[in-house]
């Protein structure tokens, strides 16, 4: 065997990979289908988590409202392999939004202001996303 | 030198599978529960991992604890260097697998091209082990970038993941029982393994809801790193039996 083929067939192994994942062409464009309807269903334990965090900012408990806040950031997290595949665009969204809402929380000196904002923002996202359609 | 690496049984697929998976929800595990945050995350793995390295190549023979050690660590940075890529400096996951591919072909070509040979049957240099870490390095970096962007671009779930990458790998395997290059269906295999493994780490993991068994990242990681410790002293007390035979 020369280079040549090995470099080649390498290319070739590794343009297959990319393509892989229609690989099974059936499976792969009903799934994309259904990923176009598809949002990311039921995120109501997730939206319990921003709920009850709101009610702490509410009441200018940061400091509580930072730790309720980290239930979502660990939950939300473990869910990632069962909810990203249901809509990556939708899941990436409520992401950086559940990100801008940590940040707010975990600033230096947080603002009750700020941390309204980024909740009431993520709620938001977060009902697009689940909503059904 | 002898041989430095094992071959290709099945034990020695099983133990990479579950490497894998503990690589995937080991890295997870340490990035969110024990807070330490990614970046802190990843260079004491990458620490520990170099470290490993030093050893298994001052090595002077095959030591399966050592190699299977390597592989867990590797499989939890390559895990990290693509997490980083892609959530640290929002590197596309088409851009971070084509590059690994091109990297990997790049370090294949340099292999073939000193040594004459892509074998794994005989790592009896230094520099040959070099190579052989590179590549199972970038397999696994390879490996995560390919199955997120398959989640990503297909919305391929682990349910489905594991029934696509079982069957992509027992293609493989047919075509190398049909004659096809065994050094190119060794590495296709070891590259499939990663998303294979990741899927079936999801699988025990995830919650009951969402299709998975519910053991969580934790019990699954534990359950895994068990059964590799069993199977590695399984390997070491062979070996031994057979050291004590040849003498």
């Amino acid at each position: 065997m020369t280079l040549r083929t090995i470099v080649s067939a390498c290319l070739v192994a590794g343009a297959a990979m990319m393509a892989s994942p229609g690989l099974p062409g059936l499976v792969g464009s009903t799934m994309q289908a259904a990923a176009a309807a598809a949002t990311l269903g039921d995120l109501s334990n997730f939206r319990k988590i921003v709920v009850d965090t709101q009610a702490l900012v509410e009441k200018g408990d940061l400091a509580t409202a930072k730790t309720r806040i980290k239930d979502l950031e660990t939950s939300w997290d473990e869910a990632e392999p069962s909810l990203k595949p249901r809509a990556a665009s939708d899941w990436h969204v409520v992401d950086k939004a559940i990100d801008r809402a940590l940040a707010a929380l975990r600033a230096s000196s947080p603002t009750v202001a700020d941390c309204k904002a980024s909740l009431a923002e993520l709620l938001t996202k977060m009902d697009a996303a689940s909503a059904a359609s | 030198m002898l041989n430095k690496v094992p071959a290709a049984t099945a034990i020695f697929w099983t133990i990479k599978i579950m490497a894998t998976t503990v690589g995937e929800t080991g890295a997870d595990y340490l990035a969110v529960h024990v807070g330490l945050g990614t970046a802190l995350t990843g260079a004491i793995m990458a620490a520990l991992l170099i470290a490993v390295l030093a050893v298994q190549f001052s090595a002077d023979r095959h030591r399966p604890w050592l190699y299977w050690l390597a592989v867990v660590l590797i499989s939890i940075v390559g895990t990290q260097i693509t997490d980083a890529l892609t959530d640290g400096l929002e590197v596309s996951l088409y851009v971070s697998t084509a590059a690994f591919t091109v990297l990997l072909a790049l370090t294949f070509g340099a292999w073939y091209a000193t040594e004459r040979t892509l074998s794994i049957h005989s790592i009896v240099t230094t520099r040959r082990e070099a190579f052989y870490w590179t590549i199972i390095l970038l397999t696994f970096a390879l490996g995560t970038a390919s199955g997120d962007l398959a989640t990503e671009a297909l919305g391929l779930g682990f349910e489905v993941g594991v029934i696509v990458f079982s069957a992509m790998i027992a293609a493989v395997y047919v075509a190398y029982r049909l004659g096809a290059n065994a050094v190119l269906t060794l590495w296709l295999a070891y590259i499939l393994t990663r998303p294979l493994g990741a899927s079936l780490g999801d699988l025990l993991s995830q919650a009951r809801p969402y299709g998975g068994l519910g053991l969580g990242t934790i019990a699954t990681s534990a359950v895994f790193l068990t059964v590799i410790v069993l199977l590695v002293a399984t390997l070491t007390l062979g070996e031994r039996r057979m050291t004590a035979r040849a003498d």
